[in-house]
């Protein structure tokens, strides 16, 4: 456990959703990640093409 | 011949000047100030913040730069405008004041047809008592602040490895900051190293920040299709640090710094002190102090500068409330209103309004954190008016200028922590249109381009990025193929 001071309004994010250990593997994955490195790009290009004018 | 004069070597003004030699020829002359002799690509700080990359990795001398591609450079910061001229000559003219050691403090009038104001921001650490390096705070804004953080990241690193907690407080000084992508980056990058140093136990890692909410990031939070689900940016955001175990502190403004000891109010109106060993919290920005004077020497600062020293141009100004702000209100040419030669880009230009809804506490302190103009939109930006100009230049003055608006595009925010190929992580977000309007996407944006995704690849993306747009700004074979 980490020690955070106890009086201070730390946000309580318990509820928030965790990675199963699937999604962790897929997040270092080199060739699951190689294809979302690609989508990416191409996600940057649409941008660049649709929307800088 | 023209000359055509741009205050600042940032992202915009280094963008300009680069596009504006392309595209005139060498009759014009081009002139760059800066009262920095190197090229920093800001980003990549992070790195340098946590001793990932050096000083060196980041920067680069703009001198050899601009003598290879035919622009002028003066070491210089600009300190006062003329855009109307002055009682020898009616064309505008800028007032430097050299920063170059060898001539510190000379002073020189420099006569432009067009002006580009590029300055950046003023980081106003002054504006929270004690903020600052200068006071007990820690920044990552400058590659020289940097590695100063760098450095009082190993020393604390080193306690952790006696046994002995440390708490550190990463996020913004002021109830008014922006880049709190870039806090956020930085905060998962201190997770990483204390977790390779292998004292991540013992360190309290906490994030302060003037945001309500997780995913703010200053632009209102984000909403992501996610599969088949609409989920917002403080979900996944939240997500995150539950993961990272980084604890958070929103809706924060920042009242003073003591030795160890940070004063800040949140939204109910309560105020607490928080304990750190290390703290590194950002500045608000303003914009670069300049004084505008008519033809006659009268000051006109009020007329061409926003109350915090941004530089007004095409936006709609009109005070309204949140519910009225819309994307028409962002400016499209960065034109100063009455100079059709003058124009101000990135960070400079004054922003009609937030994009993020304005909060007070209970006490009537404004939480309200400013928009981000981050690498992508200033460089079109500077882009943008460098056309605007070469048209000008070419075909008369009265040609009409280039647009390119942030209701319209595109930004991307890499926050990575690591800098191997295998071993590093990362939160990438794209958001097109930066602004979101909510009359054409019912979630204020393109779900298809507004994205959140964690893993490897975004460590990829970054380390791209940053090669790519060194490569870039030094204006190497084919810089002009590479999208800004």
């Amino acid at each position: 456990m980490n020690p955070e001071p106890t009086d201070q309004p730390l946000l309580d994010v318990s509820k928030a959703p965790l990675p199963t250990p699937k999604t962790l593997a897929q997040r270092q994955s080199l060739p699951f990640q190689f294809l979302r490195f690609l989508a990416f790009n191409v996600r940057i290009m649409r941008m660049v093409i649709r929307g800088h004018h | 011949m023209s000359d055509v004069v741009i205050l600042g070597a940032g992202i915009s003004g280094h963008t300009a000047a680069l596009h504006l030699r392309r595209l005139l020829d060498k009759r014009h002359n081009v002139t760059v100030v800066s009262p920095n002799s190197h090229w920093n690509w800001i980003p990549s700080n992070i790195w340098v913040g946590v001793g990932e990359m050096t000083t060196r990795d980041v920067t680069f001398p703009l001198a050899p730069v601009y003598q290879r591609q035919g622009i002028t450079f003066r070491q210089a910061k600009a300190t006062a405008i003329h855009p109307q001229g002055d009682s020898t000559d009616a064309r505008g003219a800028v007032d430097i004041e050299s920063t170059d050691p060898a001539t510190a403090g000379t002073t020189q009038r420099l006569r432009y047809d067009y002006l580009i104001n590029a300055t950046g921001p003023k980081l106003k650490f002054e504006a929270t008592a004690g903020l600052g390096p200068t006071g007990h705070t820690l920044s990552v804004c400058t590659a020289q602040h940097a590695t100063e953080a760098a450095e009082k990241l190993r020393e604390v690193i080193a306690v952790l490895k006696t046994g002995r907690p440390q708490t550190l407080v990463i996020g913004m000084g002021h109830g008014t900051c922006t880049c709190q992508g870039a806090a956020f980056e930085y905060v998962f990058n201190v997770d990483h190293e204390l977790r390779e140093a292998g004292v991540r136990e013992l360190a309290g890692v906490i994030y302060l920040t003037n945001e309500a909410a997780l995913g703010d990031f200053g632009v209102d939070g984000m909403v992501f299709d996610q599969q088949g689900f609409l989920t917002t940016s403080e979900l996944w955001t939240s997500s995150l640090f539950r993961e990272r175990e980084v604890q958070a502190i929103v809706g924060a403004h920042v009242e003073k710094v003591e030795a160890g000891l940070i004063h800040y109010e949140t939204l109910d109106g309560a105020h607490h002190a928080l304990p750190f060993d290390f703290a590194m919290l950002l500045p608000p920005f303003g914009g670069v102090p300049l004084t505008a004077y008519a033809a006659d020497g009268r000051d006109i600062s009020a007329e061409l500068f926003s109350p915090a020293g941004f530089m007004k141009v095409d936006a709609d100004y009109t005070p309204k409330p949140y519910e009225e702000w819309r994307g028409a209100d962002w400016p499209t040419t960065y034109q100063a209103p009455g100079y059709s030669n003058v124009f101000a880009v990135g960070i400079a230009f004054a922003p009609p309004h937030q994009i993020s809804r304005p909060r007070k506490t209970a006490n009537g302190t404004v939480v309200a954190p400013a928009p981000p103009r981050t690498g992508m939109p200033s460089g079109v930006m500077g882009k943008t008016a460098a056309l605007t100009i070469a048209d000008r230049i070419k075909n008369g003055a009265d040609a009409p200028a280039h647009t390119a608006s942030m209701a319209s595009m595109g930004a991307a925010c890499v926050a990575s922590a690591g800098a191997g190929l295998t071993n590093g992580s990362a939160a990438a977000m794209t958001m097109m249109p930066v602004v979101p309007d909510y009359s054409v996407f019912p979630t204020g944006r393109d779900t298809a381009t507004t994205r959140g995704e964690l893993g490897l690849h975004g460590h990829w993306v970054k380390l791209m990025l940053h090669y790519l747009f060194l490569y870039k700004a030094k204006a190497l074979p084919g810089w002009q193929l590479i999208p800004e």
